[in-house]
């Protein structure tokens, strides 16, 4: 087990972070536009310290020296500095906004998985009843709402309307640091986040334990006289959360990626309003670093999708 | 008599006490004031560029001057100042007994400090062409000399700058914040940027800064020790909002001002305990011609396509009034505007197309006008983002076509049109520009700039913007910028769109406001944070 993992790492993981940074930089340089943008419009600026902060931040040299440069510095563990005029460590611009893009992620998995799971079962365990179509129609409602109308509509509702929770942010300043002051604030923008995996999860389940329902092993199962539950919760829901294990590991750059746009809304102080701050920019060691991150994480999730895979099949083994 | 007398008496007194009811200003509290983009964390005056995070180095440091709500300096660390007969000399008195937030007093060496570093030849920030007029500046710069004779200390409360040549928009650019010299001047100037001190800035202005929580807020409490007198409030917190919930962080009374859009104002508008005001602000937006090219470079083509477009319209429907329609490129919030001889190109398609015809164009057989086998066809540059500008953009595009002009709209993302702009490669684009207190236009609209984005040059506007720098009298500035603005009026290199408005949205609890705001708003950007009082 440990050396297919470690196999994995060196030989796979290793040479495509390389190959997704190389095309990354390549793009993000090539793309029009200039770290130095911001400088437009400074009064009495003349064009020489225009150059000379073009040489500080080394984006005078071409692509590849740029980039061999960033690789040696990521060897050696370091990020480098922000291009903006406050030139902080990529690191700690991450390190600081990381717990709250992480918490914000977490508790959409589990509300997402959490919901998801148990209504994909009922779902299937009472197909085609009432209590199916009405998951069924929720579910596409539910994968179809673009996650930023959907958190508007539970603004105007519990915000606005309501008056029940706060529009947004972390903590206000002045307020005492309670768990459930943390909560409140975190509501919304974990539901929203959370709405389209409980839909996509729930299907997911449904579909897949219908699948399994239809085994040989279960018709033997009845046959031998089982109740029902026992049949499905004992026999066929460990083989259908088979395929969900690996539908975990896929969805986690999703919810990333989705909390994007959620923390913008919501004013949440995560990874997302730097990264796109960071794009809108220009600032090659923000975007590099943020990717970076997020493509080790896709690909940790890979592995372990595929490592507790093994866990829950015992058919399966890695040598 | 005596009866009246008393009379009189008793109303002088109920007077003076309603008076006194509204004007004992309460203490404490905390005000929140909101902003949609946080600070990056670069609280050093001479190093910060971008607008977030001067809002905190306006309240914690204080510069020799301030500006005030017409904007015009006053007096704040430097309680005086003398400029010489021949506008070479700026001498600056300032107060004894100013302390840093670290009990250190504030002297002319730190003022020293704070202006040579701009001028260190390792220096990293970008305010060295503000100051390159300073004596000595370049020799310094260049490291040829180990001081800047134009900048001297006199004794502890006196310091005299000195330039090369009179230089009327130096005056207002002393309201750098003053460094503590003591705190800095150990560090090698190259590695000030990343010192740690710009995270935990001390500076000698009305409040301590607390706490920076990235993406959050960024809190301070009042200055205890102020010289100018302790602020009203107790705590100060710039709190983060995102664009869309600034009506509902309004309506849950979780920030006492922020500025607002125009699309938010109808929501706002309606909220009870809220005040809206708006104000003409220090910018305006434009569409800029290539003159490079030969069809831009005749100015009748210039003024047919804005007689032809119904910037009127623009203002009225797609900014729905929030703005005011600009024919030369100085607001109506500068004192150096004038609306006397310039022509306001008010709408007229009719005689846009006989300005044309007479200028050579005439309508091929698709109905677009040619001239020499050319086409008036052309590329609009819009970045994109902005829904009102999307919309001025459509609106061109039609008013054009009514007029045998063909436009074809590029939509492009900021910093991408930016670099089309840099390189000179495009017709004709929109973008605006937010000015600087002084109405020197020379760095926009001079011929050698680097900001001259049309490639304007007309010797008499030249000389008139030279002229204007060096004339340190206002009343004869503002004649020359007068006769400067009808110049660029009638060539216009630009059409200029219109001059932007602020909004801003204010709690009424909030007391001690300027009411009737110019371009700095109710709290005169900052300035006010220090006087302003809650009521509950």
């Amino acid at each position: 087990m440990w050396r297919y993992i470690i196999r994995r790492i060196v030989l796979q993981g290793i040479p495509v972070l390389l190959g997704f940074t190389f095309l990354l930089y390549l793009i993000i340089t090539i793309a029009p536009g200039s770290p130095v943008t911001h400088l437009r419009g400074v009064p009495d600026l003349d064009t020489a310290v225009i150059a000379q902060r073009e040489a500080q931040l080394g984006v005078d040299q071409p692509f590849l020296v740029q980039y061999v440069r960033w690789l040696g510095d990521i060897v050696r563990g370091d990020l480098g500095l922000s291009f903006d005029s406050a030139r902080r460590p990529v690191a700690t611009l991450i390190k600081e906004r990381m717990p709250a893009t992480i918490i914000l992620s977490l508790s959409s998995i589990v509300l997402g998985w959490g919901i998801g799971i148990p209504v994909g079962i009922l779902s299937a365990r009472y197909q085609y009843s009432i209590f199916d179509y009405v998951i069924t129609f929720f579910a596409f409602v539910g994968i179809s709402i673009p996650s930023f109308f959907f958190g508007l509509v539970l603004l105007y509702v519990f915000a606005l309307t309501l008056n029940v929770l706060p529009a947004g942010g972390f903590f206000m300043a002045g307020e005492p640091h309670t768990f459930l002051g943390y909560v409140r604030y975190l509501l919304l923008p974990a539901m929203t986040l959370g709405l389209s995996s409980i839909a996509s999860v729930a299907r997911y389940m449904r579909s897949s334990l219908l699948e399994v329902l239809n085994e040989d092993y279960l018709r033997t199962a009845r046959s031998k006289g089982l109740r029902e539950n026992i049949v499905i919760y004992k026999h066929a829901l460990r083989n259908a959360l088979l395929p969900i294990l690996t539908l975990m590991g896929f969805m986690l750059p999703t919810i990333f990626s989705g909390a994007v746009i959620v923390e913008n809304i919501f004013t949440w102080p995560g990874l997302g309003s730097l990264a796109i701050q960071a794009l809108n920019e220009r600032n090659y060691p923000v975007i590099m670093g943020i990717n970076l991150m997020f493509a080790v994480l896709i690909f940790l999730g890979s592995i372990i999708a595929d490592v507790s895979y093994a866990f829950a099949d015992p058919r399966i083994r890695y040598e | 008599m005596r009866k009246q007398l008393v009379l009189v008496l008793l109303i002088v007194l109920s007077l003076s006490v309603l008076v006194a009811a509204q004007e004992v200003p309460t203490q404490g509290g905390t005000f929140r004031y909101g902003t949609t983009i946080n600070p990056r964390g670069m609280f050093n005056p001479i190093l910060y560029t971008e607008q977030y995070d001067a809002y905190v180095i306006d309240v914690v440091y204080d510069g020799l001057i301030q500006i005030d709500a017409n904007l015009q300096p006053q007096p704040k660390v430097a309680k005086a100042w003398e400029i010489s007969e021949d506008g070479l000399e700026i001498t600056f008195y300032l107060h004894e007994g100013i302390k840093f937030h670290d009990g250190v007093e504030l002297t002319a060496k730190d003022v020293a400090y704070t202006y040579r570093t701009i001028l260190h030849p390792e220096y990293t920030g970008v305010r060295y062409g503000t100051f390159n007029m300073l004596v000595g500046a370049q020799e310094y710069k260049e490291g040829k000399a180990t001081d800047v004779p134009g900048i001297e200390v006199i004794d502890d409360y006196t310091i005299k700058f000195s330039t090369t040549r009179p230089h009327a928009p130096l005056l207002s650019s002393f309201g750098y914040g003053i460094l503590p010299s003591h705190l800095l001047e150990h560090i090698p100037v190259g590695e000030l940027e990343t010192a740690d001190f710009n995270l935990h800035p001390i500076g000698s202005g009305p409040f301590k800064f607390v706490e920076f929580l990235t993406d959050q807020h960024v809190t301070f409490e009042a200055n205890e020790e102020y010289f100018f007198g302790r602020p009203n409030i107790d705590t100060l917190v710039y709190q983060k909002v995102s664009q869309d919930t600034i009506p509902i962080f309004l309506q849950q009374n979780r920030i006492d001002f922020i500025e607002i859009s125009p699309e938010q104002y109808l929501q706002v508008s309606d909220m009870n305990h809220i005040d809206i005001y708006v104000y003409e602000a220090l910018s305006y937006s434009y569409i800029a011609f290539n003159l490079r090219q030969e069809r831009f470079n005749d100015v009748a083509v210039r003024q047919a396509i804005t007689y032809g477009f119904d910037r009127q319209l623009y203002v009225d429907v797609i900014r729905e009034g929030f703005g005011i329609v600009a024919n030369a490129p100085m607001p109506t919030a500068s004192w150096a505007f004038t609306d006397e001889g310039i022509d306001t190109y008010d709408y007229d398609p009719e005689r846009a197309s006989k300005m044309l015809a007479e200028a050579g164009w005439t309508p091929g057989s698709d109905g677009i006008l040619q001239k020499n086998g050319e086409r008036l066809e052309f590329e609009f540059l819009v970045p994109d983002g902005s829904r009102l500008t999307e919309q001025m953009a459509l609106l061109f595009q039609q008013n054009m076509e009514d007029i045998g002009i063909k436009v074809n709209l590029m939509f492009m993302e900021f910093s991408a049109a930016v670099d089309r702009v840099d390189a000179r490669e495009f017709d004709i684009f929109t973008m605006s520009w937010s000015l600087a207190v002084d109405p020197d236009p020379y760095g926009i609209w001079h011929s050698t700039s680097l900001w001259n984005d049309p490639g304007y040059n007309n010797p008499e506007s030249d000389r008139l913007i030279e002229l204007g720098r060096q004339e340190t009298d206002m009343e004869k500035r503002k004649e020359i910028y007068a006769e400067w603005q009808r110049v660029i009026n009638y060539d216009l290199p630009s059409m200029f769109l219109n001059y932007g408005v602020t909004i801003g949205a204010i709690n009424k609890r909030v007391q001690g406001i300027d009411t009737e705001p110019g371009p700095y708003g109710p709290l005169v950007g900052r300035q006010l944070l220090e006087k302003v009082w809650l009521k509950d």
